[in-house]
């Protein structure tokens, strides 16, 4: 027997009480020579029998505890019969309390030696015979609990103090075998079998299995527990509706445990959710409503199936003579009524009033009024059937019921869409397997730890272990079950739902009660408030949220070969994008072509200028709304606003009408500064137009300059001839011969202009860049860049001279021939067309230097610009003053806008604007800060407004204000500063 | 709160600035980086100070020469619990959203007393008691923030005016 061991310790521990107290009372005898209790012997045999293996222990005990007992006795007479001694155990306690008395007597009489050495004989004696029959004893103890073990062994399985892992089967143990039987007939075989075992248990041959059971859970079998596949066959012979001819499974050792297991129902309690086993709701979801007293039927609440009698069969089958009901229904198992059911409604009083009027009736107030009905027997509750069903007959267990089932629950029972949610996240709650997670922060709101809050440290098995950080326990670690527990967070968190029908939207929290949190989630117009269980929040982590769909908000998308779109709304399963004509519509991903991803699209607005992603521009015509350029796609332009409420804020445009209002907030800020990062602009440039042809000007935009020019041919088949440009390109010109009726392509680079007030003819070069005045006017005054050429080759001068110095020559030479011509075309008419050019740079390229070298020094100084720093715009100003060619421009300025002659206003516009017209190139390239700061964000402490607001718009007006006479003037009255701003704001509104 | 806080800004620069303005180049640059940015952990308003500009290292390979400043500004960096002063700047039914300088808010309804509650009728859309207290866009509220989430170089605050002595101001 396998089990002898399990057993043996189970005694041993069974008995420790006795032997303690035992121990107790023999400790006060100091005896140990524990005389032999032979008499005893022969009547403790005949008690093991009884007791069996006791015996063991006993035997150990009675040595002790028979020492005084057997010595008081002794003293009577040791001869005394053993038979007098057989109750002696059962009457031990009464011996014992005697022995008080009885042992202080003795003490005299062991001293006495004499006696003692006699007696110590016999004891010698007895122990002998003692030990000869204790070896039988044990064969004896052997051989009983071989015979009597098993019956045995099920009292020792009662024992909860026996570790679970010894009670498991092993090898010694008899074998179960699976047997093939009638499907359905298991439990009645087994009762059959039961039967006949308690008839032949006290005859000759009872049977020799040992036991005999089913498993609802592996219908068409019944396991028999035997030592010998033969007993099987014995015990099963002649039994009806059992096959053990058939193939007999013999069950693993390692699975019979399994096999016996019980696994313990899921309790129910209202409001979890089954389905039904069989019948016309087969698989239909329903939920409990209360559990009957009997505890076998539950109420439960599911959404109707009816016809109302259109099929007249399934009527009568629901009708109320429904009594003869048993045969009825097995029909209808046949039939199966899950195919061709009706779909699942809620109950209609209508349609039931139509067809089965008779078969209505109303509730009674008692349960409930006027929404309760019984309609053929059954009931119905708030359109919903309410029905009592045994437990058999629904499936309780893997409902996993989906959101769409749930959701028929929830839209009528609880009006709203907060308790709607809450059902239906409770439920997928239920799912779930883990909520909680290493270091989510949790409180326990029940049980004796309530109010400590920790930051779990490990969960497993529904039980969190915590760090408490809050709480009487604080600092200490401490595990709590899952129940009793719910995650915290405060107002203000930044969560992330984990599961159900918000799941992966993250939000703000903005208000907690209890377990149930308010978060708001979306941006701008989506924005949304939820509630949910915090179970099913997670903090989010801090940034970069993982979004389910593949496209984002503002993402432009593909629509379709012609048609794009930008993303207003991302929701879990659709997108809705607003396409460029304006139409907002909603797509699932799947009609997405792909994203389109071009962040450099450009695009011109309607005055020529560029329009990026990231500007500001404002439309023109209708709403004049404003917005941040979001994505340029061809001649649509994405805006996004902020402040309006339709389709996110996002609205589209053309190109063509909208105008950049804040000077294009990226650019702004980039151009403040030169990327130090990147090679020096300025010797970049410095680098460039040396020694090279200037090249043609790029156009910029709008009707090229050159048609409607009289024009001489200059050189070639024409030459000398007259013409008037009517169309051009980029580098020919179609002339219209004044001479010969024929209109000619000829490259512009062969024609001379001939200027429309001097009479001179110019060429193509000088007449598109007409920068070449300066040169003239500049000699007369000493701001030349005759001056400066020399000054600036000296390349004593400035740091910036030193650097170019070397390239002098080179530019010299590269430009030689072309700069007499330009400084002799150098004419009022011309400036602001080269203003107007916008080629500040390549102006700069030129002549400037010298005064851009200057100016550069104390306009450059950074510090100068912002407030805080010492430095004023006005000291930096000053500063710039110190080289020559500034005061002097500024005085010439001064005068010249007051003679306002058309000779004298070329050179005094010209020289008077450069230290201001500089300062805008200049800021341009290296974020020289005044004009920059003029214009993007005007720092409040720029002590001297006018000079440099005054040229700024100028430069940037340029564009829109072409005639000298305007800019003379504007600089004329340019004593009055305020006037300037306000033509500049007129320029931009064009 | 605002501080002055001591930080660093490494910079890095191209050869061709190399030169006696390299210190003014160096400096613009920092000015122009930090001011007004975020870290998200608050945000740099001014430079105040420039401690330290170490000596350039040129990178190997590159020629470009790294320069690490050392610099004081002055930052502002939102509490949780802290009361400020914003201004509103859109209100919506969920709530509205304000600036407290570069920082924006959002008070959501939860967090605005039951009193004041949002009128959609009225243009434009505000909270208002019929009363005096009308929150609208640009009216001045004083709030106590209460969850503050930063981003990468981005930071947004939750704030409530459910307390006493908070709301319009």
């Amino acid at each position: 027997m396998s089990s002898d061991p399990i057993h043996d310790n189970f005694d041993s521990e069974e008995d420790d009480g006795d032997f303690d107290a035992d121990a107790n009372t023999s400790r006060d005898k100091p005896q140990e020579d524990g005389e032999p209790a032979t008499n005893a012997l022969d009547g403790e045999v005949d008690e093991e029998e009884e007791e069996e293996d006791e015996e063991d222990e006993e035997e150990e005990e009675e040595e002790d505890e028979d020492v005084p007992a057997r010595k008081r006795r002794r003293k009577l007479n040791h001869f005394f019969d053993d038979e007098a001694e057989v109750d002696d155990d059962d009457e031990e306690v009464d011996e014992e309390e005697e022995e008080g008395f009885i042992a202080d007597e003795e003490l005299p009489e062991l001293n006495d030696h004499h006696e003692y050495r006699e007696e110590h004989r016999h004891r010698e004696l007895d122990r002998q015979n003692e030990q000869r029959q204790a070896e039988d004893m044990e064969a004896i103890a052997e051989e009983l609990s071989r015979r009597h073990g098993r019956s045995r062994r099920g009292r020792g399985a009662d024992s909860g103090l026996v570790p679970r892992r010894l009670l498991l089967p092993s090898v010694q143990d008899p074998n179960i075998w699976g047997v093939k039987c009638k499907v359905g007939k298991e439990k009645e075989i087994i009762f059959n079998i039961w039967q006949r075992m308690e008839k032949n248990e006290n005859t000759k041959h009872p049977l020799p299995i040992v036991s005999v059971f089913e498993r609802e859970a592996m219908p068409g079998y019944i396991y028999v527990e035997a030592y010998k596949q033969s007993d099987v066959m014995e015990a099963l012979e002649g039994v009806q509706m059992v096959y053990p001819r058939g193939t007999k499974i013999l069950v693993p050792i390692k699975e019979m445990p399994d096999l016996l297991n019980v696994v313990k129902s899921a309790e129910i309690v209202p409001g979890t959710w089954v389905r039904f086993k069989r019948g016309k709701y087969q698989g239909d979801l329903a939920q409990v409503e209360n559990v009957l007293s009997n505890g076998l039927e539950v109420r439960i609440r599911a959404v109707p199936r009816l016809d109302y009698g259109n099929n007249l069969d399934r009527a009568r089958e629901n009708g109320p003579p429904l009594a003869p009901g048993e045969k009825r229904k097995r029909n209808n198992f046949k039939s199966n009524t899950a195919v061709g059911r009706p779909p699942q409604r809620l109950f209609s009083e209508i349609e039931a009033t139509k067809n089965h009027s008779k078969l209505l009736s109303k509730g009674t107030a008692s349960n409930g009024g006027s929404k309760n009905f019984t309609y053929a027997g059954e009931e119905y509750e708030d359109g919903y059937l309410v029905k009592d069903v045994r437990l058999n007959l629904i499936i309780t267990e893997n409902v996993n019921p989906t959101l769409e089932e749930v959701t028929k629950f929830a839209t009528t029972v609880d009006e709203g869409a907060e308790s709607l949610d809450l059902n239906a996240l409770a439920q997928s709650l239920k799912t779930s397997s883990s909520t909680y997670q290493v270091g989510d922060t949790v409180e326990v709101y029940d049980g004796e730890q309530q109010g400590i809050v920790g930051k779990a440290v490990s969960v497993h098995n529904g039980v969190v272990t915590m760090d408490v950080i809050e709480g009487d326990l604080k600092g200490k670690r401490v595990d709590v079950p899952f129940k009793g527990l719910r995650k915290r967070f405060r107002e203000g968190d930044q969560v992330k739902v984990t599961g159900g029908k918000y799941r992966d939207e993250s939000g703000t929290v903005v208000r907690i009660v209890e377990d149930k949190v308010t978060i708001v989630i979306g941006e701008g117009e989506d924005m949304n408030e939820v509630t949910v269980f915090s179970k099913d929040l997670r903090e989010a982590t801090e940034g970069g949220f993982a979004t389910s769909s593949k496209y984002d908000l503002h993402d432009l998308v593909q629509l379709d070969q012609l048609t794009v779109g930008c993303v207003i709304k991302v929701d879990k399963a659709s997108v809705r994008v607003l396409d460029q004509n304006g139409d907002a519509r909603t797509v699932i991903p799947s009609q997405i072509v792909d994203k389109v991803t071009r962040r450099n699209a450009v695009a011109t607005d309607r005055n020529g200028s560029e329009i990026r992603i990231g500007d500001t521009v404002k439309e023109i015509a209708g709403n004049t709304r404003s917005g941040v350029v979001l994505h340029i796609y061809r001649a649509f332009v994405f805006l996004h606003n902020r402040e309006m409420n339709d389709n996110a804020g996002v609205f589209v445009c053309r190109a063509s009408n909208l105008a950049t209002i804040v000077a294009k907030g990226g650019r702004v800020q980039q151009s403040t500064g030169p990327d130090l990062s990147k090679m020096n602009p300025a010797m970049l440039r410095n680098g460039a137009s040396g020694g090279n042809m200037m090249p043609p000007p790029a156009r910029v935009g709008g009707r090229d300059k050159t048609i409607g020019q009289t024009v001489t041919v200059r050189m070639g088949e024409y030459k000398g001839l007259l013409g008037i440009i009517k169309d051009a390109t980029d580098s020919t010109a179609r002339v219209e011969l004044h001479t010969k009726s024929k209109t000619i392509t000829i490259d512009k680079m062969k024609l001379g202009f001939r200027d429309s007030i001097t009479g001179a003819i110019k060429t193509y070069q000088e007449f598109v860049r007409p920068g070449g005045g300066r040169g003239d006017g500049g000699s007369s005054f000493s701001r030349t860049p005759g001056g400066a050429t020399p000054s600036w080759s000296g390349g004593s001068r400035t740091p910036q001279i030193d650097y170019s110095g070397s390239r002098t020559p080179a530019w010299m030479a590269g430009g030689g021939n072309r700069t007499p011509a330009w400084m002799a075309n150098a004419e009022g008419g011309r400036t602001p067309a080269y203003v107007s050019g916008g080629k500040t740079p390549a102006w700069g390229a030129d002549g400037g230097r010298s005064v851009y070298s200057g100016n550069r020094t104390p306009a450059w100084n950074p510090s100068s610009r912002t407030p805080y720093i010492a430095d004023s715009e006005r000291s930096a100003w000053d500063a710039g003053s110190k080289t020559p060619a500034r005061p002097s421009g500024l005085e010439s300025w001064g005068q010249d806008s007051g003679n306002s002659s058309t000779t004298a206003r070329t050179p005094g516009a010209y020289n008077a604007a450069s230290p201001e017209f500089m300062a805008p190139p200049y800021g341009k390239e290296f974020s020289a800060p005044t004009p920059g700061g003029a214009m993007s964000a005007p720092t409040p402490s720029a002590p001297t407004p006018g000079p440099i607001s005054a040229p700024t718009p100028a430069a940037w007006g340029a564009d829109t204000a072409p005639t000298p006479g305007a800019i003379g003037g504007g600089y004329g009255r340019g004593g009055a500063y305020p006037n300037t701003p306000g033509a500049w704001g007129a320029d931009d509104d064009q | 709160m605002f501080f002055i806080r001591e930080l660093e800004k490494t910079i890095t620069l191209h050869p061709s600035y190399f030169g006696p303005h390299m210190r003014d180049y160096l400096i613009h640059k920092l000015h122009d980086d930090v001011e007004g940015s975020c870290t998200g952990q608050f945000f740099i308003i001014c430079v105040i100070d420039h401690e330290q500009i170490s000596p350039g290292k040129i990178i190997p390979g590159r020629g470009d020469a790294e320069f690490t400043i050392h610099y004081k500004a002055i930052v502002y960096r939102p509490f949780r619990g802290e009361t400020v002063d914003a201004v509103v700047t859109s209100v919506n039914k969920m709530g509205f959203f304000a600036e407290v300088g570069a920082l924006q808010c959002f008070v959501s309804k939860q967090a605005i007393p039951s009193e004041i509650p949002f009128d959609e009728t009225a243009n434009p859309p505000q909270y208002s008691d019929g009363g005096e207290q009308v929150i609208n866009k640009g009216a001045h509220v004083r709030m106590k923030l209460v969850g503050i989430r930063s981003d990468v170089g981005k930071m947004y605050a939750t704030a409530s005016i459910k307390e006493d002595y908070l709301g319009v101001l």
